[in-house]
């Protein structure tokens, strides 16, 4: 199952990281916003995987990112937290028959509204780390947190058109 | 061993989760110079603080040894000062004896009794006969004058405090030089009266008043108070009163003066107005 599902994730990973740096890095929505789609790599992962692998790719990831973007530590960081915070959100949100073997976190699989929520906790999660990680105080809180909130959004759009265009089943 | 093991493997994915944070913020406070100085900054004001309140606790842990040190200080100086010997006419230099010449040493001593509420206050102190101590020796404290010596056992000493009716002290008005006899009101532990001042003299609300250096006792320019008040008291004489510097209700440490030349004084002055 994990074997099988090595190659597609390999694929998936580079070209995750590949359209992160090459294209949404290059968008800047309003001066100052930058989808950060990539994360999306891990709201995909198998159900099944196991949670040290989970933080180890997560780290990969976003180690990848910052090499790209010359950012060394900040989107590691956020990613890894966001990894560690991927299976107790996947509890919480769990529905009431359980996640089925052989099935996927996406919408086809779940629904929209349980995607919905799993995307929007963990999207937030991750920017704030990020955002506040960049700032490294707690000064200006609120303007900050504008602009975590907006970016959220932005990659919680973008990933959610994913999902009906890429990700259907 | 087996345990913590087990702990390892129970806990892998925190654990896992912890050493990968770890990681990251390594690289990134190494490698982000904004991050750097924010972190450096951080932890610096944190270790600053302990240091700060570190420093400060000791130094409160040895307030009272500092203290004994300064009084000791204190007193060494006061030894030294021009003051507290005699000043020497051409032939006795040729004495050269400094243990001779001097005429005020100066003790230090704690209170360890005080009494503020009565018309007739005693003050004792911690030293006594053993320290030097003797009957009739005046005692200061920082802010001006405390009182005599009145009785000396062996390591205490009994003084008759300024805050006493029966005690008179020879004072003058540092300004026009004026003496006369100061007391106590008996009323209010701030409050001393100066008598048998002319009533020709210029007195300024203000005026500081110190002791005259006539008595023997009381070295002369010590601090006794300020001018408050004063009135014609029978046509001739001014009533002075004084707010006295000292607060007696503070006491705590003093110094006993000696002079080392009251007996020659007091007997040339009975021998002649015999």
């Amino acid at each position: 199952m994990m074997i099988e599902a090595l190659p597609k994730n390999i694929v998936r990973f580079i070209l995750l990281v590949l359209v992160q740096v090459l294209i949404l890095n290059n968008i800047r929505i309003s001066g100052f916003m930058i989808p950060y789609v990539y994360v999306l790599f891990i709201l995909l992962l198998p159900f099944e995987t196991p949670g040290w692998l989970l933080l180890v790719v997560g780290f990969m990831l976003g180690m990848s990112i910052d090499l790209f973007m010359d950012t060394p530590g900040m989107h590691t960081f956020s990613t890894v937290f966001m990894a560690f915070l991927r299976p107790p959100v996947l509890k919480v949100i769990e529905p009431r028959d359980g996640y089925e073997s052989g099935t996927y976190p996406r919408v086809a699989y779940y629904g929209f509204t349980w995607f919905l929520k799993y995307a929007a906790i963990l999207i937030i999660v991750h920017h704030f780390v990020l955002f506040y990680i960049e700032i490294f105080r707690f000064g200006d809180f609120f303007l900050t947190f504008f602009r975590v909130i907006l970016s959220s959004l932005i990659t919680l759009l973008m990933i959610i058109l994913s999902q009906f265009f890429v990700f259907r089943r | 061993m087996k345990d913590l093991l087990r702990f390892f493997i129970r806990h892998h994915f925190v654990i896992t989760f912890i050493i990968l944070e770890a990681i990251a913020l390594t690289i990134l406070i190494d490698n982000n110079d904004y991050q750097k100085a924010k972190f450096v900054g951080f932890t610096h004001a944190i270790t600053g603080n302990f240091a700060k309140r570190i420093s400060s606790a000791k130094d409160y842990a040895s307030l009272r040894q500092e203290n004994r040190q300064l009084i000791d200080e204190n007193n060494r100086l006061y030894n030294l000062l021009k003051s507290s010997y005699r000043i020497q006419t051409i032939e006795k230099l040729l004495q050269n004896d400094t243990t001779t010449n001097r005429q005020y040493v100066y003790l230090s001593a704690k209170v360890i009794n005080n009494s503020t509420n009565k018309q007739y206050n005693y003050i004792t102190l911690n030293k006594g006969k053993k320290d030097g101590l003797e009957k009739d020796m005046a005692v200061v404290c920082n802010e001006g004058i405390v009182g005599v010596v009145k009785e000396v056992s062996g390591n205490f000493s009994s003084v008759i405090s300024l805050l006493n009716r029966n005690l008179q002290i020879s004072a003058k008005i540092k300004s026009s030089g004026y003496f006369g006899p100061l007391e106590w009101t008996g009323k209010g532990y701030r409050k001393a009266i100066l008598k048998d001042i002319p009533h020709h003299v210029v007195i300024t609300k203000g005026d500081t008043v110190i002791t005259s250096g006539y008595s023997a006792m009381f070295p002369e320019g010590y601090m006794i108070g300020i001018i408050s008040d004063f009135k014609l008291k029978g046509g001739n004489y001014y009533e002075v009163s004084v707010d006295l510097s000292t607060d007696f209700r503070s006491l705590k440490n003093v110094q006993v003066i000696k002079n080392n030349f009251r007996q020659e004084q007091l007997k040339l002055e009975k021998s002649s107005s015999e």
